[in-house]
């Protein structure tokens, strides 16, 4: 006789991302919880805290005091050791536009993705420092 | 005792009218609740009610039936109305019978008929001055020759966000009495999410600009078509929008994105999620955030309370396209409200 198999239960996503943000960051918890998605591919919830997370750090990016004035710029880093960063095909789009004059506003507007997505995506490449947002 | 004897003792006892009545109307046994209420003129009416009326079936032949649907209706007897239930199957207590309880509920018709003539006030006296209110605020608002002294733009501003909470109230009990009366129904008309979703922003674009929040689109153009009511999903999304509205701070974000869930290469479902970097949920109140009446127990940060109703009505709304609802809440970081839609495609 099979035996129904056992529903697994579902952690407590609002405990362990609270503790993983005060202790970690934003974006060891991001990271933490995209492979969580893999193991919860049906967990409506866990949605939802990945996109807190994913507001969060958007949020982060236009708190700058220019906020969608602020202008951004490739980093020297980047410049100068380009194969270090290992972009992927929406980020080197993104890197292609930004020629220290254009601010986020008309990057949002020029970006041909939504406009959270360009956000995320600049706030992930201002992490990973191949470009800066200077005050 | 066998068990029918005790379903008479049972009966007897009640407070409520009980009778056992054959399929002709005569009435086989009846209860002192019965008596007391009816008295003889019971057996006259009973009788009329079974007898064939200009082509039809009387109300006592549907009682005899098993299907479901036959197990309770309204009637009009002597200038009440009763509601009348079938007790158990027929003849659970006789053969050839039926067992019926008759639940006076004049003064609850009564009640409902005045709920609905009081929506009805709210639609036509209320909806038609406010929105002249409007109207107006904005007019004046929008007039970029006029000069107002800015103490007198903060007040107009101050009327016109009260107005529109006020307007926001309105049609949130107008749906709730909608749901309540059963008349809560979808259109099934092919819906296209992403512009669902891009109208629900565009409309409140201008409130979030003016308390100095991000409201961003999250989604791309290709999310599929549903089928279900564009109206009342709008509804849901700028009623998940304007409640995040409420608790996000001045330079905080709200996002309204959607994620194609797919089975193979089809797509299943859309996940639409609302989130914002408010001030959160507290644990315990997240298993409650969709039931009716349920506020938060944080204050709003934009001042005025709410009916407790549009979180509720939303996930009335999601259901009704056999969808599913969740929340993900971290207290000083943010909300997250998780709609879940099936994607029907239309036969």
């Amino acid at each position: 006789m099979s035996q129904a198999p056992l529903a697994q239960p579902k952690p407590d996503w609002s405990r362990l991302v609270s503790d993983s943000l005060k202790q970690n960051g934003v974006w060891h918890t991001w990271y933490k919880l995209v492979e969580a998605r893999t193991a919860y591919p049906d967990d409506l919830a866990l949605r939802g805290y990945s996109e807190i997370v994913r507001s969060a750090i958007v949020r982060d990016l236009l708190q700058h005091p220019k906020g969608m004035q602020a202008v951004l710029k490739l980093s020297p880093e980047f410049l100068t050791n380009f194969d270090r960063f290992n972009l992927n095909a929406q980020e080197g789009y993104l890197v292609s536009l930004i020629d220290g004059r254009l601010d986020l506003q008309k990057l949002v507007l020029l970006s041909p993705f939504d406009q959270f997505t360009t956000l995320f995506i600049l706030a992930k490449l201002a992490y990973e420092r191949a470009i800066t947002v200077p005050q | 005792m066998n068990d029918m004897n005790k379903r008479y003792v049972i009966a007897e006892r009640l407070n409520i009218p009980i009778a056992i009545v054959g399929e002709t109307g005569e009435v086989r046994w009846n209860n002192s609740a019965f008596e007391e209420t009816f008295g003889d003129d019971a057996k006259h009416w009973l009788k009329e009610s079974a007898r064939a009326v200009a082509g039809e079936r009387g109300w006592l032949h549907g009682f005899f039936l098993d299907a479901d649907e036959h197990r309770s209706t309204d009637v009009e007897i002597e200038g009440r109305t009763y509601r009348i239930d079938r007790i158990g199957n027929p003849s659970d207590f006789e053969e050839g019978a039926v067992g019926l309880s008759f639940e006076d509920v004049t003064r609850q018709r009564e009640m409902e008929q005045a709920k609905s003539d009081f929506t009805s006030m709210i639609v036509h006296d209320l909806r038609g001055p406010l929105s002249g209110i409007q109207g107006t605020l904005e007019f004046v608002l929008s007039q970029e020759g006029t000069r107002l002294d800015p103490m007198y733009t903060d007040l107009l501003q101050e009327a016109q966000r009260e107005s529109e909470r006020m307007m926001n109230l309105i049609n949130e009990l107008l749906d709730f009495s909608k749901i309540q009366s059963g008349n809560f129904t979808v259109e099934g008309e092919p819906v296209r999410v992403a512009g669902v979703l891009k109208r629900a922003v565009r409309s409140l674009q201008s409130v979030a600009a003016r308390d100095e929040i991000f409201l961003l689109n999250a989604h791309g153009r290709d999310v599929p078509q549903i089928i279900g009511s564009v109206e009342k999903l709008t509804q849901a999304i700028i009623n998940l929008i304007s409640n995040s509205l409420k608790f996000t701070p001045k330079r905080g974000l709200i996002s309204v994105g959607a994620q194609i869930v797919r089975n193979g290469e089809l797509p299943e479902s859309i996940v639409i999620t609302v989130t914002d970097t408010g001030m959160g949920i507290k644990a315990q109140e997240l298993l409650q955030v969709w039931e009716k009446y349920k506020q938060s127990g944080n204050k709003s940060l934009r001042g005025g309370g709410g009916t407790g109703l549009g979180l509720y009505i939303v996930k009335q709304i999601v259901e009704a396209h056999g969808g599913e609802v969740s929340v993900a809440s971290i207290e000083g970081v943010g909300t997250s409200m998780v709609l879940k839609l099936p994607v029907k495609r239309a036969a």
